[in-house]
């Protein structure tokens, strides 16, 4: 029985550019997402892996001042707005789309507890963390949501690594349960985000038809669950390097290599100065 | 858009095949059928497809020969006209299968390669894996999707055929009902194809589906469709023993190389792989040197049977006999078998490449059916040819049109004006025994071949002139409301009692064991006797039935406690056309009567329902024997 | 292909089972029951004695003879479908123990070895239910017209062979059609979801087994010529950007098919079909 089923309905913006739009789901998440998750879990682990960089104990906690160097060199790149901005487009199409998408499906691990069939599910469920993580981690870090930081806490890119510590810990001494709830969260969502970022890397070359055979969409997980590892050390090991920082050591390192930027920079200044002084001397009408 | 529609009963390969023609042939096509056609019985269908091709007629073979090796193999009882057709047109059929796509089994050439099947000394057989019939279905199941989709070909699934409308003596539509809503109507048509298989299900326990009935042949036998050799029954001489049914073992297993054996010493019980060669009996082989396991299923049938039941020889003294592959590559028989070793090993749990099966055989196929006619072709010589010689040059060449005419309108129309018989259903080209990978042959012949005389009787006969769709309405309300009131009737009984006596389903297994014991592979004169009041009994009693389920939704015991009724009056034609040949040919066998005797019996036996009184008769008919000279039918059997 | 080389966990239970079976013994069959469309389900229990080698079937048939519930009370014989009985036809598929597979191959010696073990039965989720185990799977096969499954032949003429073919190629194909569209991927999979309104069908997850099949006929010559009006089908809404890669219908296929292979070159397919059309400006 199949009377020709074909009603010929308007079809909306979605079914129409159905695969354009799932396809582009798919690349956002790996550029520039995922890139600029790998990139920001390489900067924010600095504060454990700087630890290895000698040059910059002299200012105290060598992983604070190498963090705060790169949180500085981010901050310098020109037109940083605009590479934020799309980047939250991004993650904006990434995740609403997600949503949408993820409502046409319903789970069955119950049922059919496969390994890959998991993956499916998790994959849902660590995106609706991950989007929630970001939204608090860029609203409280960003823009300043200080009601949603323990002790009001307000995040400074001039002293990164202390004030992210005193948010971690919840306040700038002890660590406090509000502390603990905070690091609990953060170690949630990168681990949400991490596992998305890879496992959605392996199905996504199920998708374009890189991996074909059995055979290496097997290698391919391998791969995939090699970076996934990989980011997963460093995210770990910024949230708990963080959380672990005296807020006050972080400080007075922050402020040490402050100075001695400003140092340097007044250094560069003076020998400027010097220059235009005897230059102008020179020019000056005898 | 025409006027004249086109009603084909059954989605297996016959009726599919016949839905693509007709329709090809601009006949809209209504095509009913019990089940999605893609699961129809023909799915079940495992060793192959027999044609000659060029590598075989390099080799001596040639079409002329596939015609005398099945004229030879059903013992001189099928017409030998329509068959010497179907043998020229095998080659064609192949060839349109893999246009369609069919993955048939490739040579390293990549040209498709053959197997070795029973009743020949040439290879032959056509074979993808060991699931041709379920590959060759789905290439028509495809086809038919796609007119379908265009509109052509309209499906009534999960219809069940209750009857054909006749009115002065010409069908004119059938009645059916929707097995889901229950809903019975009538449908008119300008001929009607019955594509609806064998009968399994009279046996109880067979190879075939749980669809196969042959409820729908009964219910035109009993419109007045005649029934030509009802107990022409095969029995398959491998089959896995199993609690809801006999699941088939191909031939392909013999045709790649398995030996049949058991062990020399009754009663050895030790484990088969340790049996040395010695101490087994290859009885296929010992006793036909020339064609070992590959003689026709009767005879290897016949064989395992008299081995277990006669000799007391089988396996663990029990109705079982080795069917070995062990000996051959477990890559190959993977590459070539691999459909049906997966089956032994799910329902078993031995690995066949390791291990011998264990087989028996089973009921497999009714060569009997509606009886049809033909217009003879041109291939006419004034005197029948001796038996060819295996491997010399054929008679013939190659041609269209020799054994029938094409397209005559008559070709496989049964008795009743307008109503076809396609595939198994229908009696021709088997004649007492069919030999393997012919089934598929013949089911795709009759679709492809003679739909073109169904739509040359639609426009050229009577509908021609007056259409279906312009008579009055009156008899098909009439033949609607007859079975309304037959299925009323059977759900009045729910609740009313009754013991196990009246159970349909009681009824329907007592008539299994009793056929099964009385009327497959040995047969005597008074065991059939003994059956037939036993038939006759349980007749009375199902007057009596009393059903289980009145539901007015998808009552599917109600569906099938009907086709008990339909079921009983085939069986009690087998048996008296059993009764009747007192000679043996074939698959038949009667140990009262061991000998074929062509001047009294080569002959069709035909069954007639008298619809006024429900009396079965049965005579005898002459048969086209005109091509080719009866022999006796040994297989080389050393004596 | 099974030569028993590894068995996963499920498979080495039920050849454990199998060695443990009781003989004569009891099993208590949980069906779960509905009178049509519509209509509430409820659960009825029959008690069936085990013969060797039963499988559901046989024990649906003892059901079908005996309606009568473990607590004695008579009821309508459970309505399921089926057809070869040997796993190629794809009837008789439905839910037994929580998970999809056919119930002629599943044998009640690897399911319920003792006294009194019980074996559940439900009918498909994906798909209507007509009656009790029986479900109407007629959108599965809608979904083979969405892709045109099919060769498109120039009629039953006779024109000679097809295209000459390889054999691993026929090998490919061989393996590919022999889905015998039971529905099994389908159940199994989370993208693909009841749905009754059939006008909704043709933007719905079209399922594992129609992608699949778009590939057995894009990797025939002539079936090729079908190519693009398949891409285009499976590039649509509900095609196979909808996949969500559970796998679910490689573990429960019981073919053996390779599916998660055939949609992955299936999204190469389109993946540069959809590049193609783009710089076509179409």
């Amino acid at each position: 029985m199949s009377e020709a089923t074909t009603a010929k309905h308007p079809r909306s913006f979605l079914e129409r550019h159905h695969h354009l739009l799932r396809r582009l789901h798919s690349l956002t998440g790996i550029v520039p997402i995922g890139v600029f998750l790998i990139s920001h879990l390489l900067t924010n682990g600095s504060v454990v892996w700087g630890l290895l960089d000698s040059r910059k104990a002299e200012y105290g906690h060598a992983g604070v001042a190498t963090f705060q160097h790169e949180v500085d060199f981010i901050h310098s790149i020109p037109f940083l707005f605009f590479i934020e901005l799309s980047l939250w487009g991004a993650i904006a199409f990434h995740s609403i789309l997600g949503f949408y998408y993820a409502k046409t499906g319903i789970t069955n691990t119950g049922s059919y507890s496969f390994g890959g069939n998991w993956r499916y599910r998790l994959q849902r469920i660590t995106g609706y963390i991950g989007i929630l993580f970001i939204v608090y981690h860029v609203g409280t870090l960003r823009w300043n949501w200080t009601f949603l930081t323990p002790g009001g806490t307000a995040w400074s890119a001039e002293f990164a690594g202390s004030t992210m510590a005193q948010i971690l810990r919840g306040s700038p001494s002890e660590l406090t349960v509000a502390g603990v709830a905070v690091t609990a969260g953060y170690l949630l969502g990168v681990t949400s985000l991490v596992f998305h970022f890879a496992n959605g890397l392996w199905t996504a070359a199920i998708t374009w038809g890189l991996t074909i055979s059995q055979a290496a969409q097997r290698r391919w997980g391998y791969a995939c669950a090699g970076l996934g590892a990989g980011l997963m050390v460093m995210g770990w090991a910024a949230v708990i390097g963080f959380a672990t920082l005296d807020p006050a050591e972080a400080k007075a390192t922050e402020q040490k290599f402050r100075l001695k930027e400003q140092r340097e920079a007044e250094k560069i200044g003076e020998v400027i100065d010097r220059e235009r002084n005897r230059v102008s001397a020179i020019d000056a009408p005898r | 858009m025409s006027q004249h529609r086109v009603i084909v009963v059954g989605g297996g390969l016959a009726g599919l095949s016949a839905s693509v023609r007709i329709a090809e042939a601009g006949l809209p096509v209504d095509l009913f059928s019990l089940v999605p056609v893609k699961r129809s019985h023909s799915v079940c269908a495992q060793g192959g497809i027999n044609a000659c091709n060029d590598v075989a007629r390099q080799q001596g073979y040639s079409e002329y020969e596939h015609f005398d090796e099945t004229v030879y193999g059903g013992d001189f009882l099928a017409d030998q006209h329509p068959v010497l057709e179907m043998a020229m047109w095998a080659p064609k059929i192949i060839d349109l299968l893999d246009r369609m796509g069919v993955p048939f089994n490739r040579t390293a050439e990549g040209r498709r390669d053959l197997r070795l099947f029973g009743g020949s000394l040439f290879k032959r057989t056509h074979f993808a894996g060991a699931t041709t019939g379920q590959q060759l279905l789905y290439a028509l199941d495809e086809q038919t999707r796609r007119f379908e989709s265009e509109g052509k070909v309209t499906k009534y699934e999960f219809w069940e055929f209750l009857g054909p409308i006749v009115e002065d003596g010409r069908c004119v539509g059938i009645v059916a009902q929707d097995m889901r809503t229950m809903q019975i109507r009538s449908f008119r048509a300008d001929a009607v194809v019955m594509a609806t298989g064998g009968n399994g299900l009279v046996f109880g326990k067979s190879t075939n589906s749980v669809i196969c009935t042959g409820a729908a042949l009964a219910r035109c036998f009993r419109a007045g469709a005649w029934y030509g050799n009802p107990e022409m029954i095969q029995v398959h001489p491998t089959a896995i023993p199993g609690a809801d049914k006999l699941r088939l073992m191909s031939e392909s297993a013999r045709g790649e190389g398995g030996r049949v054996w058991v062990p020399r010493k009754k009663g050895d019980t030790r484990d088969p792989k340790s049996i040395p060669e010695a101490e087994r009996y290859y009885f296929l082989e010992e006793r036909y040197p020339k064609y070992g396991n590959i003689v026709p299923r009767d005879i290897a049938t016949r064989e395992i049977f008299d081995i277990c039941v006669n000799e007391g020889m089988g396996v663990d003294g029990k109705n079982q006999v080795y069917l070995d592959l062990t000996h051959k590559d477990p890559d190959y028989l993977t590459r070539k078998l691999e459909g049906i070793l997966d089956i032994y090993e799910k329902f078993v749990g031995d690995d066949p490449r390791f291990t011998p099966m264990r087989i028996f055989p089973a009921v497999h196929y009714s060569m009997g059916g509606l009886w049809t006619q033909f217009v003879k072709g041109s291939y006419n010589p004034a005197e029948p040819r001796k038996k060819h010689a295996s491997g010399t040059p054929a008679p013939i060449d190659w041609k269209v049109g020799q054994g029938m005419l094409h397209g005559a309108p008559t070709n496989m129309m049964t008795n009743i004006e307008g109503l076809y018989a396609f595939g198994e259903v229908n009696f021709a080209y088997h004649g007492a025994n069919r030999l393997g990978a012919n089934a598929l042959l013949s089911c795709l012949f009759d679709g492809l071949f003679c739909g073109l005389s169904v739509a040359n009787y639609v426009r050229d006969g009577k509908p021609g002139k007056t259409p279906a769709s312009g008579m009055a309405a009156q008899a098909f309300d009439a033949a609607a409301a007859k079975e309304a009131d037959r299925m009323n009737r059977l759900l009045g009984t729910v609740g009313k009692g009754g013991d196990a006596s009246v159970n349909p389903y009681a009824i329907g297994k007592e008539l299994g064991d009793e056929m099964t014991a009385a009327c497959t592979v040995v047969r005597s004169g008074p065991r059939l006797a003994q059956c037939l009041s036993k038939v006759t009994e349980l007749r009375d009693r199902y007057s009596r039935a009393v059903l289980s389920d009145d539901a007015s939704w998808t009552n599917q015991s109600f569906s099938y406690s009907r086709a008990v009724g339909d079921m009983l009056i085939a069986a009690e034609a087998m048996v008296k056309a059993a009764d009747l040949r007192k000679e043996s040919r074939g698959a038949h066998y009667r140990t009262d009567f061991p000998t074929r005797d062509d001047s009294q019996f080569m002959k069709s036996t035909v069954a007639k329902h008298d619809p006024a009184t429900g009396a079965v008769s049965v005579e005898l008919q002459e048969i086209d024997h005109a091509l080719i000279l009866p022999e006796a039918r040994t297989y080389g059997k050393k004596s | 292909m099974s030569t028993a080389t590894k068995l996963d966990p499920a498979a080495a239970q039920r050849a454990a089972n199998r060695k443990s079976a009781k003989a004569g013994r009891t099993v208590i069959f949980r069906v779960k029951r509905c009178e049509g469309p519509g209509k509430p389900s409820r659960w009825e229990e029959f008690k069936v004695p085990v013969p060797p080698g039963a499988n559901v079937i046989s024990c649906l048939q003892h059901i079908a003879a005996n309606p009568v519930t473990t607590q004695g009370a008579r009821t309508t014989p459970v309505v399921w479908d089926s057809g070869c009985l040997e796993e190629v036809c794809g009837a008789c598929t439905m839910v037994i123990n929580g998970r999809v597979r056919q119930s002629c191959s599943a044998l009640i010696d690897d399911y319920a070895p003792q006294e009194g073990d019980v074996m559940v039965l439900e009918p498909m989720s994906k798909f209507p239910v007509v009656r009790d185990l029986w479900v109407d799977r007629s959108r599965l096969f809608h979904n083979l017209q969405r892709v045109k499954a099919w060769v498109p032949i120039d009629g039953t003429y006779d024109l000679g062979s097809g295209p000459i073919e390889s054999p691993a190629s026929q090998g490919t194909r061989y393996k590919l059609s022999e889905c015998m569209s039971c529905g099994c991927c389908l159940e199994a999979c989370p993208q693909f979801n009841l749905e009754e309104d059939k006008a909704a069908w043709d933007t719905s997850f079209i399922g594992a087994h129609a992608i699949s099949q778009a590939r057995l006929f894009n990797e025939h010559a002539t079936g090729a010529i079908l190519k693009d009006e398949r891409l285009d089908a499976l590039m649509g809404q509900g095609g196979i950007n909808d996949c969500g890669n559970a796998q679910n219908c490689v573990k429960v296929c019981p073919k053996h098919i390779p599916l998660t292979e055939s949609i992955a070159a299936m999204g190469r397919a389109v993946t540069i079909h959809g590049i193609k059309k783009f710089f076509r400006g179409e």
